[in-house]
Order: structure tokens, then C-alpha cells, then sequence
């Protein structure tokens, strides 16, 4: 059976896209992730245009963190003074973001750049996730303890100015690394049509010392209202969330990330990271040889942009 | 998709190889350069058919009952031979069902002199086109290493859609100038650059950049050249053809021009139109994006979180 999509404009196939939403969901309720990483790039594969994946990708990960969030904030794990400080500079992100996608279309390099920030996102957060799960699964074979994160450091964030007091959270710091944070990963947001959480809890954790057990909460909290904003802007400005696709992969992607989540209860999380490593950097070698290898075709036609229909 | 592609590829060349081998036992002479390119598309030469009939693209009418407007003058010996065509579907609905619409161009030949609907007296070629919008074509090359998109060339008007179906192959009915007069068949579709990209490109890169629209427009499926006997006669005057408009084709007004040739010369020519409209579900959704995009935008993200919430909740009764 197949449907026709109001924004992408084309005739897709329902099961397809279904199939693809639980792979994806599978993936994420494995490895604990949002999946957008995976969803962009793989939208784009199937040939919907790169700036309709990126503006459904940001209303998909809406509809998957939502319920996480909420649950979060039920077991009083959200910071929320220092959700609103990521998700103010988020919004500033995503607006930046969203702008320069539409400059990108008009000049034809959006496809270049999202490639581009994959390779390098991917390539660096699959590189040390792989080389932290290795070294984990080699001192354990070894019987050495694993060590854990030492708590209390000062480090040069902390000498900042516009400090506040963030009570959840037991810090005293500045402002300006979590709304710079925030920022970075709204624009990311816009851009690549992810949530930011691989690039956000390490943010968080080793550069702010947020606690571990209020870092996933507080981050959800942010994906879901920077995602919100974000798949508003993109609608305003590039006409670019198609809703009917979002929900083929919204309704694949819980059933997926159900089995997934339940699958990945099995694994250990240094296994767990390892896979998602080697996932991580298969996706970016996919990318990236996309970029270098010679195209069989050369020539790529679009309507112009800024014109009535 | 990509195997569709060439299989279809395929059965046209067949169709192609057949239509030529069956044509060239039976076809008189043709290939009479009629060269005079000065008037306007679908003006019909007046000397050749002794009484002028003039008729142009008009504004849009109710067709059907259109007919062309003949400055009738004194009839001399040979009658005129007029074209009249309609379509089977005058608005084709888009729906988010929509997986392409099959549509039929059928008229007749007013004071038909051919003997039978074999003779190859006349040709006829129907065209159906979509509305021309400026496309954009890039080419991408090699910057250290990488292939980026580095030269581009703006066409003003490209037609969206663009079939074209014949009684014989085009080039075997009529000579290039005609064709190109008329913008009958992919190589003759008027394509200008805007002006600010013609300096810096010689006429082969231009012309490499045209051939890319064609190649890229038929891998769509958006360009179509319907196999042979696209277009059949029945009888002695009347004439059918079907057009396939696939499952991408960009929604809009659709042009059908009709063309009856003679000795290679356009003697008639007759317009109709079709219409592309969404409809339903897919027509709100669409005018709710490009209307209302801040409210679409607020009605996505509802969506999204009333999607996730109640699927959470459903599952957590699954397990419970």
C-alpha cells in the first residue's frame, strides 16, 4: 500500500516506512539513544528530500523523547532550572540553525554540509565512545575495578561569571556553559535533525558535573522543548515537516523501541556502547564515502526556491 | 526503483526498434524540411493548407466544445483537414491514495483524405505538459577530494511534466526546425538560461546542462515518451492515446496540445487542458503547511506529543 506525502510530494510505500520507524525505534530502545542520528541519514537514503528529513526528523524525536520526559520529571530527576537555562539557549541555537538551512537550500549546499556535519559528528562521538567501551571491556576482563567519575573537581568552567544557583543539580556555577551548550545543540538540532543527546550528556556531565542521575531527565527535558521549538521554526520557515511521514515513523518507532528497550536489558553497557560505536562509525563511513567517491551522476535539479507554486 | 527505471527503459527502446521497423514498410515520403520557424508555437502554416486557419494558445476556455477559429475565405478544391481533440479526464484528484492517473487524449480529423487507419496519410503527436517553473541545475566536481556542488545554471521555465505520445518516432514525422517551433519532443523544449548564467558557459557546457534536465526529469519518470503506437487510429478519422501521469507528477494545470501533420508540416492544432487537484486529507494538510505554517507547526508538535504519550501509555498497560 502507499500513500502520498503532502510535503514531500511523492508516492511512498506505508510498510516501508513503518518498517524503517521500528528499526530505528529498535535501535534507540536498545542503546538508550534518540535515533535521529540514525533517521536523518537514513531518510535521505530513501529519497526524501535532505530538508524534509531533517524538519520530520525533528517532530519524530518530539513524539519519541515526550513520554521519557514526562516520566523523568515524575521521578524528580529534571533539573528544571537547569533545563530552562539549556533550553533558552537551544531555541537561540535552533533559530540560528533553521536560517542558515534555508541560506544552505538557496545556494545548494545544504546536502554537503548536513554530510559534512555527520562525518565529523559521528566519526568523533563513535571514536571515543569505541575507545571508552574498549578499554571498559578490557579492564574487566583483567579484573582491574572500573574507575567511576570523581565528584567535586574544579575546572575552568567554574570560574566563570552570572553564577547560579542550581539546586537539583547541587552546583554553584555559571550560566554561560549550560545556554552555550544548549545553544550548540539547538543549532545541531536544525541542521542535522537530531536531538543532541550524545553530544549533550557528556557535555553535561564532564564539563558541568551535573550529577549522573538528573543528567538523562534534564537533557530529555531540553531535547523535548528545543525539538518543539525547532519543528515550529522549520515548518514556519522552510515548509519542511511533513506530518504524514512523521507519523508512519512515530507508530514503527514505539512498537520498535519497546522490543528494543527490553532486548537491550540483556546486554551490558559497555557491550551496549560498543555496538553503538561500531554503529555510529559504520553510518559516518557511509556518509563520508558518499562525499568522496565519484557520483555517477554529476547534475542535480531542484525548482528554485522562493517561488510560488 | 532503480531496476523499474531500466526495465521500462528497456520495453521503450523495444517499442522504439519495433515502431521503426513497422513504420518504415508502410511510410510514404516524409521528411520534407519545412524550415519556415517564424510563427509562434501551434500557428499553422497558412500557404500549405490554402485557407488560412489561425488559431492560438489561447486563454483558458471550457474545451470540449472549443473549437478553432477559422477565418473562413471562399473554399477552394481541397477541403481542410481540422484536428479536434478532448480528454478523458478533465481534473484528476490527488488524494494521499494518489499513485499516478492514466489519462486518455482522444479527437478526430475533420475532412479526413486518408484511406484507412493504416495508410500513414497523418501523423499526429499529442503533448501534455506541466506548468514551467525555474529549475535550478547543479554539477557537482572534485575540490580537493570531496564532490561539491560548484557550477550551477538557472533555466527560466523547464516544464514540470512532459509527455509526449505519436503516431511514428518524432524525428520520422517532422524535420528539427518544425519540432523545435512547436517544442514537440524532449531535445526541442525550450529551455533559457536566465541571462546572469550565459556568460562563463560555452554552448556545450549549456548543452550538457540541458541534456542533465532531460536525463534527470526521464529517471523521475516526470519525462515520458509513450512507446510506439502512442498514439492509434481508429478508422479514418478518429484517434486515441493514453498519457501516464505518474505518482510524482507536480500538481498544476496540465497542457494537452495536439498537432496534425502532413507531408512534415503542423496542418492543425488543437489545446486542451487538464487540471491536477489535491483533494481531501492531502489538500488541507498542504494548504494548512504553505497557509498557515506557524499553526501547522503548533498542530505538528501536538501531534507529535499526543502520538508519543499514547503509545507510552499503552504499552505500559501492554506490560502491566
Amino acid at each position: 500500500m502507499n500513500i502520498y506525502l503532502p510535503i514531500a510530494e511523492m508516492s511512498v510505500s506505508v510498510a516501508l516506512f513503518l518498517g524503517l520507524g521500528w528499526a530505528v525505534g529498535f535501535l534507540s530502545g536498545l542503546f538508550g539513544v534518540g535515533g535521529g542520528f540514525l533517521l536523518t541519514p537514513l531518510l535521505i537514503f530513501m529519497g526524501i528530500p535532505s530538508a524534509v528529513a531533517v524538519g520530520t526528523g525533528s517532530m519524530h524525536i518530539v513524539a519519541s523523547s515526550v513520554s521519557g520526559a514526562i516520566a523523568q520529571y515524575q521521578r524528580n530527576n529534571v533539573d528544571i532550572k537547569m533545563g530552562f537555562v539549556l533550553v533558552a539557549g537551544g531555541v537561540f541555537g535552533s533559530a540560528i540553525g533553521v536560517g542558515i538551512v534555508r541560506i544552505l537550500r538557496d545556494i545548494g549546499q545544504f546536502d554537503l554540509f548536513v554530510a559534512l556535519s555527520y562525518v565529523t559528528f559521528l566519526g568523533a562521538v563513535g571514536a571515543l565512545m569505541m575507545i571508552e567501551s574498549v578499554g571498559t571491556i578490557r579492564k574487566a576482563r583483567l579484573g582491574q575495578p572500573v574507575s567511576t567519575r570523581k565528584t567535586g573537581q574544579h575546572s575552568w568552567v567554574h570560574g566563570l561569571p552570572f553564577k547560579m544557583r542550581f539546586h537539583r543539580s547541587k552546583l554553584y556555577i555559571s550560566v554561560v556553559p549550560p545556554a552555550l551548550i544548549g545553544a550548540f545543540v539547538g543549532f545541531m538540532a536544525a541542521v542535522m535533525g537530531i536531538g543532541g543527546g550524545f553530544v549533550m550528556v557528556p557535555a553535561m556531565i564532564y564539563l558541568l558535573r551535573v550529577p549522573t542521575n538528573v543528567v538523562v531527565g534534564t537533557s530529555l527535558f531540553q531535547i523535548v522543548f528545543v525539538m518543539a521549538v525547532t519543528t515550529v521554526l522549520q515548518a514556519v520557515q522552510n515548509q519542511t515537516v511533513d506530518v504524514v511521514l512523521a507519523l508512519l515513523l512515530i507508530i514503527g518507532g514505539v512498537i520498535g523501541a519497546q522490543l528494543g528497550a527490553a532486548a537491550g536489558g540483556r546486554l551490558k553497557g559497555e557491550q551496549l556502547r560498543f555496538l553503538l560505536a561500531a554503529l555510529v562509525i559504520l553510518m559516518c563511513f557511509r556518509i563520508g564515502w558518499d562525499l568522496v567517491a565519484r557520483p555517477d551522476e554529476l547534475y542535480s535539479i531542484t525548482p528554485l526556491l522562493g517561488v510560488a507554486k | 526503483m532503480r531496476t523499474k527505471g531500466i526495465m521500462i527503459g528497456v520495453t521503450r527502446l523495444a517499442a522504439c526498434l519495433c515502431a521503426l521497423v513497422v513504420v518504415s514498410s508502410t511510410a510514404p515520403k516524409v521528411w520534407s524540411l519545412g524550415g519556415e520557424a517564424h510563427a509562434g508555437p501551434a500557428r499553422v502554416d497558412e500557404r500549405r493548407t490554402k485557407a488560412p486557419t489561425k488559431k492560438q494558445m489561447g486563454p483558458r476556455q471550457p474545451s470540449g466544445t472549443r473549437r478553432p477559429e477559422i477565418k473562413a475565405q471562399a473554399p477552394q478544391a481541397a477541403p481542410v483537414e481540422r484536428i479536434e481533440a478532448d480528454v478523458s479526464t478533465r481534473s484528476v484528484e490527488v488524494t494521499t491514495a494518489f499513485t499516478g492517473h492514466e489519462i486518455l487524449v482522444f479527437g478526430s480529423i475533420d475532412n479526413s483524405q486518408q484511406p484507412g487507419d493504416e495508410s500513414g496519410y497523418y501523423n499526429i503527436v499529442v503533448v501534455v505538459e506541466g506548468t514551467p517553473e525555474p529549475t535550478v541545475v547543479r554539477r557537482k566536481s572534485d575540490v580537493g577530494g570531496l564532490w561539491i556542488n560548484t557550477l550551477s545554471v538557472i533555466f527560466a521555465s523547464v516544464p514540470s511534466y512532459y509527455a509526449i505520445a505519436s503516431t511514428r518516432p518524432i524525428d520520422e514525422i517532422a524535420g528539427p526546425n518544425v519540432l523545435d517551433k512547436h517544442a514537440i519532443g524532449f531535445a526541442h523544449i525550450k529551455m533559457t538560461p536566465e541571462p546572469s548564467y550565459q556568460w562563463g558557459f560555452g554552448e556545450e557546457a549549456l548543452a550538457a546542462f540541458k541534456a542533465a534536465v532531460i536525463r534527470l526529469k526521464r529517471q523521475e519518470g516526470l519525462y515520458i515518451m509513450e512507446a510506439k503506437d502512442g498514439v492509434t487510429f481508429i478508422g479514418r478519422s478518429l484517434f486515441r492515446s493514453t498519457i501516464a501521469l505518474p505518482a510524482n507528477v507536480p500538481v498544476g494545470p496540465l497542457v494537452a496540445r495536439v498537432f496534425l501533420f502532413r507531408d512534415g508540416e503542423v496542418i492543425s492544432a488543437h489545446i486542451a487542458r487538464v487540471t491536477l487537484e489535491r483533494t481531501g486529507l492531502e489538500r488541507l494538510l498542504h494548504s494548512f503547511a504553505f497557509r498557515y505554517p506557524f499553526f501547522y507547526g503548533i498542530f505538528a508538535v501536538l501531534l507529535a506529543v499526543l502520538s508519543g504519550l499514547l503509545a507510552s501509555a499503552y504499552f505500559r498497560r501492554a506490560v502491566r
